[in-house]
């Protein structure tokens, strides 16, 4: 015998709750420990408990009653109405019975009304005929024990009709909760399908508009399922609203971007079906689907990644191409300069980090250019600032400086300008715009010894024989200078 | 810095690889709601002003658009009524558009040019799939549909002909080789929609993502579990991301906070410019492949910005 395990078992079995549950239970549940029945019975001896008298008394009758291979429940209250019976009060089993039926409604109790009646009535019947056989036990005469165990059974069957009802009454209870619970989902379900309803129509309406909405929302990604549009969730704001199509992108809830405000009012426009008053019936098919598609007119140009150089040997690259704007005879030719529409020379968009304080020069070309055409060679270095501008990225304000510092030194390259066609060509564009913005330039004078010069140049194109026309005259002024 | 006001809100601004002084701009009426677009080739001057060298209306907004890589005079426009246009600039806008391909079922949201091969193009859509055209066949090559939502842009990898990525409303990026029936690689980049994408010029297998939670993620696609770096600082949802093509780590973004951001992903401090030139939001963003440092945004404001990176776009 394991004093551990006993002493195990005394404590469980102090506990309050395992002293209110039937003893069969606390006797199997011990045995499920493992405990031997020694030690069960020792455990039970050390707790000063009145079931332990009953259980001890009782193995006759309560194996009978296991052996019939009954439902615990059975079992439970079949040992102590037995012993109940076996004692002389009557009252004892009916109190038994009664509490049983008082303690809250189990499972357990249901089966106790189906099967406990009859089997308890058989049951008593045995007990009785045994103790009419077996006289032994007690001191009682056997028609006292006789009546006794009627009476005792009278309780019973009352205390298990009352169980049955009690039970019947549970159950009657749990089918009214089932029904509240049906009518429950019964409403819900007709919300849903009210709330269906209403979203479908208002994407009708939507469908009749043909336009497509920003979202600021983000749960268009639900709706997507159904018809790719965002739920109308009544915002006020109408951000959440769609159109036909799918939105673009949403921003993240809470913080929608703010649309502006003219947005929102196309945006009401649509959503009342009408069309914005500024809408075009425009064809833009192709005129001519077999329009052969052109050649090529340049080579593609290599990608800054794809090059094998480096990245400052690109910017250097990039440099000298500067450098080569009215500057030296000698072209590099590293693809970027030889374009007809291109541009060799140095916009302002090439120049990195120069602050517009400095670029006095571009703007009194900029004044010149609504009217007079003032002197040119502000025109023609008007892209020079006149001072080095702030050093953001030092390397690349000095590679800057490097090429405008030889400009500066030079004078007018106008003459280089000329001899050089391709160059020659840009800058007459850009004077020839400057020049219909209102110059004064005479296209008349010296025309004639304009011929002279162009095939001297060798300058053939149509478009720069206009514009020619006024490179003569600047150099003309530019020589009388 | 000269600006450019178009008549219609701007959508998408493009660079012309041919030529450094040409950009494109595309343009919708009324936001992009409901209404006409318009294409915009400007030209930039030496002497500043920025001029218009040709516009062409279209009946439904335009999106986005890509210059061709093999034709200097090419140019393909994303359309709203889900066609794509091709437009040639050497005839004049009455001949044009010389192709109108209509296969994609809702708004053509994007348009890329294949920069290896220079024969092809995609194009993305809000009908959850991709398109890869060739601008010599009237139907496309081949379609790619595998996103769950919009496909709001696809763009072709710098060094590899067969490969791109496309970003979309179903939140992941895939990665597609043109040669592979299915998509190679799925991102989960981001918990929200995913606007843009774009690749490291420099590094094949770095790719940025900008999504509506308001930052840009980049990412090595080989081990996609942890972004190399994550870029906060819009307060609105990022429209746009475009690496630099001269310099791997830079980074430009522009946002519905109205902002152009410019980013250094391998720095501690990755932003290193901020343009708040817009006054709605700004759409559309650009870096020329011909000239290092220079920047273009648009954006609904109708206004086209051209300036060089460390310049106020805003001085005249």
């Amino acid at each position: 015998m394991r004093e551990e395990q006993v002493q195990n078992a005394v404590k469980f079995l102090s506990h309050p709750k395992v002293k209110g549950s039937p003893v069969m239970y606390r006797r199997s549940f011990l045995e499920r420990k493992g405990l031997t029945k020694e030690e069960i019975d020792e455990a039970f001896r050390r707790i000063p408990d009145p079931p332990q008298n009953v259980s001890n008394a009782q193995p006759a009758g309560t194996n009978q009653v296991v052996t019939d291979g009954q439902v615990q429940p059975l079992s439970n209250v079949q040992p102590q109405v037995p012993t109940q019976i076996l004692q002389p009060s009557a009252a004892a089993p009916a109190g038994v019975i009664s509490t049983l039926t008082r303690s809250r409604f189990h499972w357990s109790h249901a089966l106790l009304a189906k099967s406990v009646v009859p089997r308890l009535k058989s049951w008593i019947r045995k007990v009785v005929f045994e103790e009419e056989e077996g006289s032994a036990k007690k001191t009682d005469s056997k028609p006292s024990l006789q009546q006794e165990a009627a009476a005792a059974a009278k309780t019973a069957a009352a205390a298990a009709a009352d169980v049955a009802r009690a039970s019947q009454e549970m159950l009657l209870s749990k089918r009214e909760e089932e029904k509240y619970f049906k009518e429950l989902m019964n409403l819900i379900g007709m919300q849903v399908q009210e709330m269906k309803s209403m979203s479908n129509a208002i994407q009708k309406l939507e469908g009749n508009t043909h336009g497509r909405t920003h979202l600021t929302e983000q749960d268009h990604r639900v709706s997507a399922k159904s018809l790719r549009q965002p739920n109308a969730n009544g915002n006020v704001d109408f951000d959440s609203y769609s159109a036909r199509s799918s939105p673009p992108p949403a921003t993240v809830e809470p913080s929608a971007a703010p649309h502006p405000k003219s947005y929102m009012e196309i945006m009401a426009m649509v959503q009342r079906g009408e069309k914005p008053p500024n809408i075009r019936e425009i064809n833009d098919l192709p005129p001519n689907p077999n329009q052969p598609l052109p050649n090529p007119h340049s080579a593609p140009r290599a990608k800054p990644w794809e090059v094998g150089q480096t990245q400052t040997s690109y910017s250097q690259v990039l440099q000298s191409h500067e450098s080569t704007y009215g500057l030296n005879t000698n072209l590099q030719d590293n693809g970027f300069v030889n374009q007809l529409n291109g541009d060799s020379s140095v916009p302002w968009w090439q120049k990195k980090n120069v602050r517009i304080t400095e670029i006095e020069n571009e703007d009194e070309l900029k004044r010149g250019s609504s009217g007079v055409l003032t002197n040119e060679r502000p025109v023609q270095r008007s892209w020079v600032p006149p001072q080095p501008p702030p050093v953001a990225m030092p390397e690349a304000a000095a590679a800057i400086r490097q090429p405008k510092k030889t400009l500066s030194e030079k004078q007018v390259a106008d003459d280089q300008l000329v001899a050089d066609p391709s160059n020659a060509i840009d800058e007459l564009q850009r004077i020839t715009k400057i020049s219909e913005s209102g110059g004064v330039v005479d296209a008349n004078g010296g025309s004639s010894g304009l011929s002279k010069r162009f095939s001297e140049s060798g300058v053939v194109d149509t478009n720069s024989m206009s514009s020619g026309l006024y490179t003569s005259e600047i150099q003309e002024e530019q020589e009388a200078y | 810095m000269p600006v450019f006001k178009t008549p219609f809100n701007g959508y998408a601004v493009k660079f012309s690889p041919f030529y450094e002084h040409r950009l494109a701009v595309a343009t919708a009426q009324n936001f992009g709601i409901l209404g006409n677009g318009r294409v915009h080739v400007l030209d930039l001057s030496p002497a500043g002003p920025i001029s218009e060298f040709a516009a062409f209306d279209t009946a439904d907004a335009v999106y986005d658009l890509s210059w061709s890589e093999s034709h200097d005079s090419l140019l393909v426009a994303a359309v709203a009524d889900g066609s794509v246009k091709l437009y040639d600039l050497s005839l004049p806008p009455p001949s044009n558009p010389v192709r109108s391909l209509h296969e994609h079922t809702r708004e053509a949201h994007s348009a890329d040019y294949n920069p290896v091969r220079r024969d092809s193009f995609i194009t993305g859509s809000w009908d959850d799939t991709i398109k890869l055209w060739t601008i010599d066949r009237p139907t496309s090559v081949r379609t790619f549909k595998e996103h769950a939502y919009c496909v709001y842009s696809a763009t072709w990898n710098p060094r590899h002909a067969d490969v791109f990525a496309s970003a979309s409303g179903d939140c992941t990026v895939r990665i597609w080789d043109v040669r592979e029936p299915g998509s190679t690689m799925i991102l989960p980049a981001h918990e929200f929609e995913i606007l843009s994408c774009d690749w490291n010029k420099y590094d094949d297998c770095v790719i940025a993502t900008a999504s509506v939670d308001k930052s840009i993620k980049v990412w090595d696609v080989r081990s996609f579990r942890v972004p190399l770096a994550v870029l906060n600082g819009h307060s609105y949802a990022v429209r746009k991301v475009k690496f630099s093509p001269h310099r791997g780590s830079f980074i430009a973004s522009c946002s519905y906070d109205m902002t152009v951001c410019l980013w250094d992903y391998m720095v501690e401090d990755a932003l290193i410019g901020r343009y708040d030139h817009h006054t709605e939001f700004a759409v559309g963003v650009d870096m020329s492949v011909l000239v290092e440092g220079l920047l273009a945004s648009t954006g609904w404001d109708e206004l086209v910005y051209v300036w060089q990176h460390g310049t106020d776009p805003r001085a005249p």
